[in-house]
Formats: structure tokens, C-alpha cells, sequence
């Protein structure tokens, strides 16, 4: 069987040979994706990120990239945003001064120092409360199983997505909840790194995506 | 929060190795072997330190990393020898998630405020070393070979004020030794610290980690040795790993000072204590 294509966008800044791995791992055929192409023949684009927002959003517009990215939002192609790419795809963002985002998901990326946080850098693993029914899962051991573990994060700015139909997972820093997963049709976005996140991050990929692509 | 256990690999010419009072490098294996043990025991992070490339001025780990990195999906950090833009550009392409630097922090203060800028505060990790000198703390930089005149405690505050994401905080005194924790240090380090600062040096057994974690802020134990000889032997029955070093020295395990533990086993201790473990 033909294995489904996935593109990585790649921003030059980020950490994608894990996502690129990740992906492999469970079945995928990756391509790192650096210039404009035509996204007709990809089954998944990922939008991954590690990095800053305003570096992120200048890249993406001066490599063009921007443009591939609402071509495949605007086709409904499955993709998935993860971490810094889950607040690209929100409208605008705090870091470092206001940067104008995507903005396919209503909602401000924010700075958790201006809230009763535990941390203000957010590095380690945090608990998700999912919803399995949005998120496709239906395998009762399964969703256990993601709703025992917990998933690597890192990140400064966080955002509260405003239409909470579309949170299919939230998150808590002290008394600050927080959109860990949003997802509208096919645009899922993820505030943890799956790639980084042990045995539970490959399930839930594989599971999430064994769903989208049937 | 979630309190992280994480393993520290020190990589000489792509071997494993493993010294004392960072210093007296041995030689125990290929660090891959090592590493992918780790996250099959369900370790929460890796971190992979270069322990001569500030001294030779050198940046190596790279391709490394890349082979080590290749079945981990555990988040890697990767230190020793990054001191500009495009050693971090290098790590991160080659499967690092973050990396960590100190001596280039110490030289050459512009560099990190232009790291956090362009790959955000969480990509950066500060690592200090220090030593008790009488009663006052002191940073070197170097893998522990070269003083400053830093008092670690203001070094914490100044790094913290550059916006890095995380300081990994070693005890020269105690690394390698199996002292246990300077428990001092690291309750006073954490009350001053406000991002996420992680323990490494002197580990001895799985009580001391859990007394660091009940009596200090601290967010996460970094753990070499203790690691390292624990699953050294079931390793080393792996025919691909040909060591050249000197190792005889484990053979005899009950030997003084040398003190060892599986994650597994020191998760499901911590986690009897009620400590929030993974």
C-alpha cells in the first residue's frame, strides 16, 4: 500500500528532522517543504515551531511559504499545526510586540506572565483534558490511556481559543487554562510537541491521522 | 507541575563517558545504545553534552546527534561548544530541541539575548556550574576548568533577566561523587529562581532524589552516572558495543562511591512518595 505524503513546512528555525521522524515512525512519507509548491498531492501539511512569532510570520511571508499555507487551508487539506504553528494559525500574537498572525482561529496568542501562572516558561509535561469524540477516538482503552498521560510542552504565550466548540483540548499552568488542542474540519492545531511526548504523542498521532485519512 | 527526570549523556570523540567532579573521563560506550535504553525505559528527556568542545573551541555533537537522535522521542537538549547563531541553527536541524550553553553565556552576553529573540526563550537553556569556594558559591565555565569571578547566585538572576527558558544548575563539589544533592544550594537557588531549573550533580540513590524534590523548587533531577551504570551491563552484552575504555572499574559494582538505578525504578519510588512523576 501506498504510503500517505506528508510536507513539513519548514521555517529554517525549527526542530522538524522530530516531526519529520515522528511521522515516518508511524507510517508517513515525509517531505521537508522550503519553497512554494503546489500542495495538491499532499495528504497532511504540518506547520511545526519552535521559535518566535514575529521571526516566524516574516519568514513565512518572505519565502512565500504564507501563500502555500492559506492554499491549503482554503482547500480543506488536512493539517496540523504544533506548538509556535498552532499560534500562527491564530490572529495575532504578543511576543516581543504585536505581530499579525494567520489567523484561521479566532483568538490573541497571549504571554503567560501577564496571568496567575506556575510557570511563565512553560518547559515539561502537562496534562491534556481531551475531547476524544472531536478528535475522532472512539478505542475506549485508547482514550483512557491519552487522558492519563501527559505531553511535552514548551512555551512562553498560550492562547484561549474563542469559539470553544472547537477546543478539543485544554490544558492547565496554575490556575491558567489554555487551548492545548483546537481543531476545525481538518486544521488541527497542537500547543505540545506530539513528536516529543514518548509513546502517548506517536498513539495519539496515529490514531488522529489513521481517522482524518480514511 | 509534573517534576522531570532526565538523563545526561557527557560525549567525548562519540564515545559515552563519564568523570568526576566533571573530570577523570572514562569511557563507558556509544552513547546511541545508551539513549535509546533511556526512552525505552520511559526517561523524560535527554540531554547530550559535549564535555571538551568549549575547551578545544570546537562544535562536534551535530552529526552525532543526528544518529543518536533518530529513535528518541523524548525531547533532546544538546550543549558543549555552541557559541553563535548557526551552532544552534545545527542542533536544532540535526534532532536537538533545545540547546544549552555556558561558557559562550558568561563571554559573550549579546549572543544569548540574540538567541532568545530569534528562537524564543524556551530554546534556550543556561547551564551553571559552580563551586563552593569556602562558603560562597562560584561559576566556572569550561566543563568546571576555568574560574570566574561570578557568584552563582547573581548569575542566576542576570540569566534569568536575559529571558532564557531554563538553567541547569551543576554541582561541580558534588558531580560524579554520589554525595547525594547540596540540598543548600538548591533550596536557595530555586527560591531566587522563577523559570525552570533543574538539579545535576551527586546523585547517589532514589532517596535523594526525592528529598530534593520535597524540599526544594526544583523542577527536574538530571542524572548521569547513577544511570549509566545501572543499564551499563545489559549494554554492554550487546555485541555492537566495543568499548576501549577503561571499565573494569564497574565489574565491581558493590566498590565504594559507585552508586547506580533504573528510571523505572526511581519513577515508581517517586511515585509512592507522591511526587507528580510522568
Amino acid at each position: 500500500m501506498k504510503k500517505p505524503l506528508v510536507g513539513i513546512i519548514d521555517m529554517s528555525t525549527n526542530n522538524i528532522l522530530s516531526i519529520k521522524r515522528a511521522l515516518e515512525y508511524i507510517g508517513f512519507e515525509a517531505i521537508i517543504i522550503n519553497e512554494q509548491i503546489n500542495v495538491e498531492k499532499f495528504d497532511l501539511l504540518v506547520l511545526p515551531g519552535v521559535g518566535a512569532y514575529h521571526e516566524a510570520m516574516k519568514k513565512l511571508r518572505d519565502t512565500k511559504l504564507i501563500l502555500l499555507i492559506e492554499q491549503a487551508l482554503n482547500k480543506n487539506k488536512n493539517f496540523l499545526g504544533i506548538c509556535l504553528g498552532m499560534q500562527l494559525l491564530f490572529e495575532e500574537s504578543e511576543e516581543f510586540g504585536f505581530t499579525k498572525g494567520i489567523g484561521f482561529f479566532k483568538g490573541k496568542v497571549k504571554n503567560f506572565n501577564k496571568f496567575n501562572v506556575e510557570k511563565q516558561t512553560f518547559i515539561g509535561w502537562n496534562r491534556i483534558k481531551f475531547e476524544t469524540k472531536q478528535l475522532l477516538i472512539q478505542e475506549k482503552s485508547i482514550e483512557k490511556d491519552l487522558q492519563n498521560s501527559a505531553f511535552y510542552f514548551v512555551h512562553s504565550l498560550f492562547v484561549n481559543c474563542e469559539n470553544k466548540e472547537i477546543e478539543a483540548g485544554a490544558s492547565f499552568n496554575g490556575d491558567l487554562n489554555f487551548s492545548s488542542i483546537v481543531k476545525k474540519d481538518k486544521v488541527i492545531a497542537f500547543q505540545f510537541h506530539p513528536e516529543k511526548s514518548g509513546n502517548s504523542g506517536l498513539i495519539l498521532l496515529k490514531n488522529l491521522f489513521e481517522n482524518l485519512l480514511q | 507541575m509534573i517534576k522531570r527526570i532526565i538523563a545526561r549523556l557527557d560525549i567525548k570523540n562519540n564515545f559515552l563517558v563519564k568523570g568526576m567532579h566533571l573530570e577523570g573521563l572514562r569511557i563507558l560506550g556509544y552513547p546511541e545504545f545508551f539513549a535509546e535504553k533511556y526512552f525505552e525505559e520511559n526517561v523524560d528527556e535527554i540531554i547530550f553534552q559535549d564535555v571538551v568542545a568549549s575547551l578545544y573551541k570546537r562544535n562536534q555533537l551535530s552529526s552525532l546527534t543526528n544518529k543518536i537522535s533518530k529513535n528518541i522521542f523524548v525531547p533532546i537538549t544538546v550543549g558543549g561548544g555552541i557559541r553563535n547563531i548557526n551552532d544552534i541553527k545545527k542542533a536544532l536541524v540535526n534532532g536537538a530541541d533545545r540547546v544549552s550553553i555556558n561558557t559562550a553565556a558568561v563571554n559573550d552576553k549579546k549572543f544569548i539575548k540574540e538567541s532568545v529573540e530569534l528562537f524564543g526563550s524556551s530554546t534556550i537553556t543556561i547551564t551553571i556550574e559552580t563551586l563552593k569556594v569556602g562558603e560562597k558559591y562560584k561559576v566556572f565555565t569550561d566543563s568546571g576548568r576555568t574560574e570566574t569571578n561570578i557568584d552563582t547566585f547573581d548569575w542566576i538572576k542576570e540569566v534569568q533577566d536575559m529571558r532564557v527558558g531554563e538553567i541547569i544548575l551543576t554541582s561541580i563539589n558534588n558531580e560524579g561523587t554520589g554525595k547525594g544533592f547540596d540540598l543548600d544550594l538548591y533550596k536557595k537557588a530555586s527560591t531566587i529562581c522563577k523559570i525552570s531549573l533543574l538539579a545535576h550533580g551527586g546523585t547517589r540513590n532514589l532517596e535523594d532524589v526525592y528529598k530534593l524534590f520535597l524540599n526544594t523548587d526544583i523542577d527536574g533531577v538530571v542524572v548521569a552516572s547513577a544511570f549509566h551504570f545501572n543499564y551499563y551491563k545489559e549494554l554492554l552484552n550487546k555485541k555492537e558495543i566495543l568499548l576501549q575504555g577503561s571499565t573494569d572499574f564497574l565489574k565491581n559494582k558493590d566498590k565504594k562511591n559507585i552508586f547506580f538505578f533504573g528510571i523505572q525504578d526511581l519513577k515508581k519510588y517517586l511515585k509512592s512518595k507522591n511526587i507528580n512523576i510522568r
